[in-house]
């Protein structure tokens, strides 16, 4: 059932939260550019520019603790980071490229092994997606089958309409118990009141002739054509909403310290560096051919969807104007 | 004010004379590969590419978008460009600069090398999109402060006669003028600030020409010299090893500052670097081949009032 909700009251819910001790993470400006970071008020959103980092952070922290460690003579101690103390949240302002990124990381990381980490964070999280108004020319979700509106992975969506204020429709048993536990700040919809949306000007990709492409290409001379001017660093995975590797470091002293768990990326030379010396990825375009093919092959291989959402940033970032979109674009016209 | 791009007639000039000359190196032999720019996807952006036949010759561009500096592809680091035989490489004045650098630390050999220089009126800042016009607004911030519009001792330099430029006020001296006015205090607090914001991608580190290093003092585990997370202790250690090893090398291509995806000012750590440089040792980087930089020299003359 949708519902109306105005910019005022919408402000008026999160400051009602935040008042409560629920953590709302959101859009805003940290230090000169958009993240999504907890806000102190509501007044701290900003929802016309996309944040710089997507939202896996809230579930999938740039680095965070998960134990640590003293020694004392030949006694060791050690102790467990405890989800429990993960607080409730509310991911609000979500882009739609953002949000449905999430579905994908939870196949990830509820697949053989539980990542606690991650799935106590999801469980606490409901996520307030928000539809796109403005795109430029390296949004392309509309090639990967999503959209402006896209509603995966929201539990509630907001579509700003013409004139103020949202459209509000609710995904999940989280986003109606978010509606009906402040029913007084929503109201009935006009349906009336056309939607303000983005229009990205992506044309749609057949991913299915993308992967079947890519399943008989492991040796291709593309590799060398797109990917000799890599780099290598890892930009494109650690702003990427979909990339999920990790590394996990012990840091400290003999006597104490933590192990952490940090973002890792395919693109960095020691990704696939052995013991031994060998590396199998010796070369950029072979690590770059891996970030394709993960995306586009594996991912499908495995979980039978695409782990790109079209959301550009790598396409904006990359410092020597690599183009997911192109490339993509290119496989899907051979 | 703005300022505007080469005239169209000029721009084309400066490309066409670029694919004419590669055409006419790849398909004499003089070189085995060029490395240039080309057109991407994006309206009005470009990117790197190395090319090795005549055939791709006319993909070669010269505009305002053409930001990277492409020195980074000549060192031992960047080990897919073919490195044996005369390799050919179109160089900005800035990034001219690097390969001097590079030159002088025994790294490339000026025989090796065809140079195919750029008139440049400047380029456009990461921050804009990459159709967007060229104007005081829009255009880099080294390029505010360029002192290499025309490359010099270039192989070829197209003959064009470079616009009028108007005089713009130097971002990064003004920058530096302020936080060097600050109490220690608050500059700590400034550099907190944005070293937090590092996720540790080296996009920093993988551009950059002078970070050649096979293998990074931060990519080391044994031992473990600087953490690997990206946290504070880190973070700042990472930052602070990278503007010492650049002091006395960096020239200011600022690439390390246009790729980071978190905007941290890193160019403003370099030129404060070479700004203590000049002050110290009467050096600036990248003007002249020279084996015997600064900071790896001693001599009695040295300025030694730091020692207390």
């Amino acid at each position: 059932m949708q519902k109306y909700i105005s910019q005022q009251n919408l402000n008026t819910l999160l400051d009602k939260l935040i008042t409560k001790g629920i953590r709302v993470v959101a859009p805003r400006i940290s230090a000169g550019i958009p993240l999504y970071e907890p806000l102190k008020c509501s007044d701290e959103m900003v929802t016309d520019q996309l944040p710089r980092r997507s939202a896996k952070e809230a579930f999938f922290p740039v680095c965070e603790e998960i134990m640590s460690y003293e020694k004392e003579g030949q006694q060791v101690k050690l102790t467990d980071v405890d989800p429990a103390r993960f607080p409730e949240t509310v991911l609000v302002g979500v882009r739609p490229c953002d949000a449905a990124a999430i579905p994908v990381l939870d196949a990830v990381f509820s697949w053989d092994y539980k990542d606690e980490f991650f799935l106590e964070r999801r469980r606490k999280t409901t996520i307030i997606g928000l539809a796109c108004t403005t795109a430029d020319d390296a949004c392309f979700c509309t090639a990967v089958g999503l959209s402006p509106a896209e509603t995966r992975g929201s539990d509630l969506f907001l579509t700003l309409l013409d004139g103020g204020g949202y459209a509000c429709e609710s995904y999940s048993e989280k986003g109606e118990a978010l509606i009906n536990g402040n029913g007084e700040l929503f109201s009935e919809s006009n349906n009336a009141v056309p939607f303000h949306l983005a229009a990205p000007q992506a044309e749609k990709i057949d991913l299915k002739k993308v992967k079947a492409w890519l399943d008989e290409h492991f040796e291709d001379p593309l590799w060398d054509g797109i990917a000799v001017r890599c780099v290598g660093c890892g930009a494109c995975a650690f702003v990427c909403p979909a990339c999920h590797c990790f590394d996990i470091v012990d840091e400290g002293t003999e006597k104490n310290g933590k192990r952490r768990k940090s973002w890792d990326a395919c693109g960095f030379w020691k990704f696939t560096h052995h013991a031994s010396g060998h590396n199998p990825r010796d070369l950029q375009p072979k690590r770059y051919r891996n970030r394709i093919m993960h995306k586009f092959k594996y991912y499908d291989d495995k979980f039978g969807q695409t782990l790109c959402t079209g959301c550009g940033r790598c396409v904006r970032i990359c410092p020597v104007g690599i183009d997911i979109a192109a490339i993509v674009d290119e496989i899907n016209k051979k | 004010m703005n300022i505007h791009v080469l005239d169209k007639s000029i721009y084309t000039a400066v490309t066409e004379a670029i694919r004419s000359e590669a055409t006419r190196l790849l398909t004499a032999g003089d070189v085995t590969v060029i490395v240039g720019y080309a057109a991407a996807r994006r309206k009005g952006s470009a990117q790197p590419i190395v090319i090795t036949s005549s055939a791709d010759a006319d993909k070669l561009i010269f505009t305002p978008a053409c930001v990277n500096n492409l020195a980074v592809y000549l060192t031992k680091a960047k080990k897919e460009i073919p490195k044996g035989g005369k390799i050919g490489i179109v160089v900005k004045g800035c990034d001219l600069k690097a390969l001097v650098g590079l030159m002088g630390e025994s790294q490339l050999k000026r025989e090796e090398l065809y140079l195919i220089g750029v008139p440049c009126v400047g380029v456009l800042a990461s921050t804009v999109q990459p159709a967007t016009e060229l104007t005081a607004e829009t255009i880099a911030s080294k390029c505010r402060e360029c002192d290499a519009h025309l490359p010099s001792g270039c192989d070829l330099l197209p003959n064009v006669v470079l616009p009028p430029m108007p005089q713009l006020e130097g971002k990064y001296s003004a920058e530096i003028a302020r936080l060097e006015a600050l109490p220690p205090a608050e500059r700590w607090a400034f550099w907190k600030e944005q070293f937090a914001k590092c996720i540790k991608c080296y996009a920093c580190r993988q551009v950059c020409p002078f970070c050649f290093c096979e293998q990074c003092l931060c990519d080391r585990n044994k031992p473990q010299m600087v953490d690997t997370t990206p946290r504070p202790a880190g973070n700042t250690a990472w930052h602070i090893v990278r503007a010492m090893h650049l002091a006395g090398r960096c020239a200011g291509c600022a690439e390390c500052e246009r790729v980071c995806p978190m905007d941290i000012p890193l160019n403003l750590l370099n030129r404060k670097m070479a700004k203590e440089l000049k002050e110290l040792f009467d050096y600036e980087a990248g003007f002249e081949v020279n084996e015997k930089g600064p900071l790896s020299t001693y001599t009695e003359k040295d300025d030694q009032s730091f020692i207390k």
